[in-house]
This record gives C-alpha cells, structure tokens and sequence, in this order.
C-alpha cells in the first residue's frame, strides 16, 4: 500500500509510542504501587522484569505450548517478587533507616537475580518466539500481531488493575495503606499480607512486560536497567503513587520518545526525556496527576 | 548550678560551664564534639611511617609492585566511596551519579592531556574543576527534590553522560571505548621505570590523605552536625535554621572536587580513560564498599574499599561467581546488620574487652557539673 511519506513516519512513531507506552504502563504500575503503599523504591524492578522473560526462554526448552510458557513465566517473577519481599523487606518494614536499608536489599536482589541469570543462560542475547507470528505492513512500518498481544495484553492488564484496586477488598486494602498507613493499621487492615500482595502483583506485572518485549526484542541479563530507568520516569511524571497518572503518563513517555526518535533522531531521545523530566519536575514537582499526599492511588 | 543532669545531651552538644569553672571561655564541647583533639598523635605517626616506607619495602618484595598497584587501586577507590559516603550515608541523599563524577574528571584530564596536548600536571587539576561544575549543575535541579526523584536524575546523568561519551566524537569517545593513551605523569623519568609505582603510590597518598582528611574534618564540624541533622529529620533541622538546599549543594561540589580528582589521577595512572568504568558493576562495587563497612560512618568505607579491593584479587578465581556473592553479602547486611561492618566490630569488641579493661575515657553522661572523673556517680552504660 502506497501512502505519502509524511503519514508513514507518522504511523511508525505512533505505532512505536503506543508499543512502549504499553510496557512502561505494565512496569510503572508495579513501581507505583509498591512506591504508594510500601514507600519505597524497588530498584530490583527492572531484574524481575527481565527475570520474566528468561523464566520464559528457560521453560521453553522444556517443550511447552508457547502461552502456557508465558504463564509460567510471570508465575516465576511473581515468585522472584514473593521471595524478595519475604526475605529481604518484611524483617526491615519496622527498621527505623527503613529508606535507605530497602533501597539496598532492593538492589542487593537485583544485582543476585541478574548475576544468577547471567551464570545460569551465559551473557548472550537472546529472544523468545511470539505468541502469534505474522504481521502486516502499512506503508513502511511493519506492525507485528506480537505488538498488537503486546498492546492489547497491557490495556486489559492495566484496566483489571484498575478495577482490582477500586473493587475487591484487597485493593479496597491496598489503596487505605497508601492514604494513611497508620489508620489503616488501626481499622485492622493486615499490613504485612498485604505488603506481599502487593509485591507479588508487581513483580507478576514486571515478569509479563519482560515476556511479551523478549519476542519483540532482543534481550540480556542487564536489560532490565533501561526500562526500569523509564518507568521511574513514567511513575514521576504520572505522580507517584496515582494509578491512572501512571497509566495516561505511560503512554505520553511512550510517544514523546518514538517522536522523538523518528523526527529528531534516536539519539535524542533519552535525552529529550530527561530534560523534559527536570522542567516539568521543576514546575510541577508532584507529577502531571500527582495529589500530593492526601490522596493515593 | 544545674542539678544532677536533666537530661543525657547528645554527641556534639555544647554545654555551658558553670560559673567559676570557665577557666576564660564560656562554653567547652563535648569530647565526642572535638575528636581532633582526641587523636593519638602516636596511631597517626605510626601510620604515617609505615605508609611512607611502605612501597620502598615492597620494591624488595617479590611481587610487590603488584601490592604497590593494589594500595593505588585502593587509594583512588577509597577516595570515591568515602565522597559517595559523605553524600548518601551522612546526609541522605540518594544519588548515584558518583561515578559519571568520577567520570568527568577521568574524561576532562583525558582529553585535555591526550587531545589538547597540555601538560597532565596541569591538566588534572582540571578534572576536579570540571567535575564541581558539573555537580553544580545536576545539583541546582536535583538538590531541591528527594528520595525516588534524586535517584531517578541522577541515574539519568550518569545514562546521558555513559551515552554522550561512548557515541561523542572520536576526541573523546576514541571510537566507544574511551581514551586508550591518556599521558603518564611522567614518574619513570625520575628514579627509572622500576620506581614509577612508588611515585604514583605517593601521589595518590596524597590525594587519598587530602581527602581523608578534609572529611573527617567536615564530618566533625558543625557543617557534619547539620548534614547529620539534616538526614534524621529534615523538617527539624529546617525548623532551627539549616538550609537544606545550601547545605547539600555544598556538600555535593566538596565530594565532587575530590571525586573529580581520583578519577583524574586515575586516568594518568593507568594512562586511560574507560567508558568500561561507567558499568553498573563498577557502581555496584563502589556501592558495596560503603555498605559493607558502615554506611554513614567514618571509618566505614574506608574499611569496605580495603576488604573488597584485596579480596577481589584474592577471590580472582572465583571471578564469574564474585558479583553474585557480593549481592548475597549486600542482602545480609541490609537485613541483618544494616549500619555495617565497623560499628558492628567495634561494639563486639567493647562488650568482649570492656570486662577486662577500666575504661579510661570520660563516661558518656559526663556533665558540666560533674568535671573531677573521681566524683561521678553515673555508671558507664553498655
């Protein structure tokens, strides 16, 4: 199909933003709800991220249905998630140098998981089979079906969250730590099985984003770090701990960088994000929805 | 006169003495508040002859240029983690740009030396200039802001900067690997090149001793008392007139000048400038360092740059396994230990020895009311 060149660049940015806004969506509501209720920075995000797509390579050699895999996949980076928050962060929740003993544990289970991956699968890149094969072509841009399950995945994923959090008791639970811990503690919320909930929910969503991009792109043990750097931008700009500022801030971060990168030029990119970070943190330092600390999620 | 003291006051407090005792000031402090004039000049002349002495004995040594090496290694690698200390353990914020500072300083010196052809005596000084004005700069748009959003600007220049240099022009990516012929400073003119190391080893003493000192000096003044304040509780602090904003930016070009400097000698001591340095590994490295000994302590990194700069030669062997262990290690300590190895050794070893030695420091609770040791009613605690 023949279509004027101006269009064609259009359509691959668009397509390309709205592929990333997708998975900064799926990683940044697991930073966010971990930031909103637990008040801390999981900066072992990006390994379980990237530990879902090698749970996923793994199992594969085992000769399972291609969705069965991912399954197990996400299962496997949720369980990463429930062992981190067991082990490491729950004997620390009443620690008084509670900030600065998390961001170490967090980090200190990034840095075993991605060496553990890395003795386990060597440092080679590699990548997954796509859950459907085949795609179609608009002009130049080739639009996989991968991308649209990838889309599609993130939009019901991010919807259900939503929903999670406003309907079931869980959530109800959820949302009533991150306004007042306090309180909520003195209403008899269960503090630290909910803590785990919400570890395990996360760490599922980080494992999935990390499946469903491991078929589009080529991935290594250290490849969590650049998502995870961009979803904390996502999660700031959106303003922490607010759900849907997350979900509205993804895919803004996802456009403006394919924007970026096809007009401008791919090595503007990043740059170009963080500077727009430090302005827009300089004029509203509570994010695009940020409600500062009266309302959370 | 005050009666028997209301109140314990903490390290660092100054108390007013009562009438007659003024001996012509007015107030003393506390002797935890003036550890200067606590020193045991003997440790520190000991220390200083055994460090001065030193190379010239491993030069007899069978494979000790390699030692020589190592304690260079561990000069320039201590004076990072002790300024990455000063900025995330003393005062609390959280930044991760230590090393892309490190890194501009390595880089600056680099291409003035190699590029611009000026003499690397002259150009490293250039390196620490660079490297506080880029502080400044990430400062002045991050300081303002805490927690996840310090963590997240920073991390970002270190991307950026990683980015700029690895793709920059060839006069200073030198086609993605950095600076491969940075000029030496020139040592192996002087004694011939088997006593270049101990030359090296002087400089970096230097550096390191500068370092050394300007912060325990910092981290002793009042300006360590506000950072100390300014980490438990800023609201306070804020409250009784310390701005965080000055004080931190301050902070932030101090350690920048001396990390600026280390990564300088750095460069002409291994005659590059690696963009290999700006991996996560590196930085999980450095990161261990300060956790391991004592976060937020003196002493600390100090101790942690040792440990892990000997051990990683030890451990060589072990090399594919060494990253994961040092994660293991990261976890224990935050869990189990979390203010490090230091504080942990010293309190384990007062409460071994303390039941077989009289202390003979003034106890903790002393008061101004109470100045003859003799009469003192408190018992020590612990």
């Amino acid at each position: 199909m023949a279509i004027p060149d101006a269009l064609d660049r259009l359509l691959q940015a668009l397509y390309s933003g709205v592929l990333n806004g997708s998975v900064y969506g799926l990683m940044a509501i697991g930073l966010t709800l971990i930031w909103g209720s637990l008040r801390m920075l999981n900066l072992a995000h990006g390994a379980l991220y990237i530990a879902g797509a090698y749970v996923a390579y793994g199992v594969l050699a085992l000769g399972l249905p291609v969705p069965l895999t991912f399954g197990v996949a996400v299962g496997g980076a949720a369980l990463i998630g429930l062992v981190v928050q067991v082990v490491l962060i729950t004997p620390i929740l009443e620690n008084p140098g509670r900030d600065s003993a998390s961001l170490i544990a967090t980090l200190a289970a990034s840095i075993v998981v991605q060496s553990a991956i890395l003795l386990l699968f060597g440092g080679q890149t590699k990548q997954l089979p796509p859950l459907i094969d085949g795609g179609f072509t608009i002009g130049t841009t080739l639009i996989s079906y991968q991308g649209l399950v990838v889309v599609g995945a993130a939009v019901v994923c991010l919807l259900l969250m939503s929903v999670f959090l406003h309907v079931s008791r869980r959530g109800l639970a959820i949302r009533a730590i991150s306004q007042n811990m306090d309180a909520a503690k003195l209403m008899g919320i269960p503090i630290v099985p909910t803590f785990v909930v919400v570890m395990v929910t996360s760490a599922g969503l980080a494992g999935l984003a990390g499946v469903l991009l491991g078929s589009i792109l080529f991935f290594t043990p250290s490849g969590g770090f650049t998502p995870m750097l961009m979803a904390m931008v996502v999660t700031i700009f959106g303003g922490l701990g607010s759900v849907t500022g997350t979900i509205w801030a993804a895919y803004i971060i996802g456009l403006m960088e394919s924007f970026l990168a096809v007009y401008v030029g791919a090595s503007w990119a990043l740059p170009g994000i963080f500077l727009f970070m430090i302005v827009m943190l300089v004029i509203r330092p509570n994010g695009l929805f940020g409600l500062g600390e009266a309302r959370r999620l | 006169m005050i009666g028997e003291d209301a109140e314990a006051p903490g390290p660092g407090h100054v108390l007013a003495l009562p009438p007659g005792m003024e001996r012509g000031t007015l107030t003393r402090l506390r002797p935890t508040a003036r550890p200067w004039a606590e020193t045991s000049w003997l440790a520190v002349g000991v220390i200083t002859v055994v460090m001065l002495g030193l190379p010239w004995a491993l030069t007899r040594v069978d494979g000790g240029n390699y030692i020589t090496h190592l304690i260079i290694t561990f000069f320039v690698w201590g004076i990072v983690a002790q300024c990455w200390n000063l900025i995330m353990g003393v005062s609390g914020i959280y930044s991760f740009g230590q090393l892309a500072l490190f890194q501009v300083g390595a880089f600056t010196t680099g291409v003035l030396s190699f590029a611009v052809g000026l003499n690397p005596w002259g150009s490293i000084w250039a390196a620490p200039i660079v490297a506080v004005i880029a502080a400044l700069v990430i400062g002045l748009p991050t300081l303002r802001l805490r927690g996840i959003y310090v963590v997240l600007l920073t991390l970002a220049f270190h991307e950026l900067l990683r980015n700029w240099i690895t793709t920059g022009p060839q006069w200073i990516s030198g086609g993605g690997y950095g600076l491969v012929r940075v000029p030496k400073l020139g040592f192996e003119a002087v004694l011939g090149p088997q006593y270049e190391k101990v030359f090296y080893y002087y400089t970096g003493l230097v550096f390191f001793g500068l370092a050394t000192y300007a912060i325990w000096r910092i981290l002793n003044s009042p300006i360590g008392l506000a950072f100390t304040a300014l980490r438990d509780s800023e609201d306070y602090a804020t409250s009784r007139g310390v701005d965080p904003f000055r004080f931190k930016l301050f902070l932030f070009a101090f350690s920048a000048f001396f990390t600026g400097l280390a990564g300088g000698f750095s460069a002409h001591y291994n005659g590059s400038a690696s963009t290999s340095l700006f991996d996560f590994g590196v930085m999980i490295n450095l990161l261990v360092m300060i956790v391991l000994g004592g976060w937020g302590t003196f002493a600390g990194p100090i101790v942690g740059t040792a440990i892990l700069t000997f051990l990683t030669e030890l451990l060589r062997a072990f090399d594919l396994y060494r990253i994961l262990a040092l994660g293991i290690a990261m976890a224990v300590i935050a869990v189990a230990a979390p203010e490090g190895l230091v504080p942990l050794c010293t309190r384990a070893f007062h409460r071994l020895f303390d039941v077989f030695f009289e202390p003979d420091e003034p106890p903790a609770r002393e008061t101004a009311d109470q100045p003859n040791p003799e009469t003192r009613s408190t018992p020590r605690d612990g």
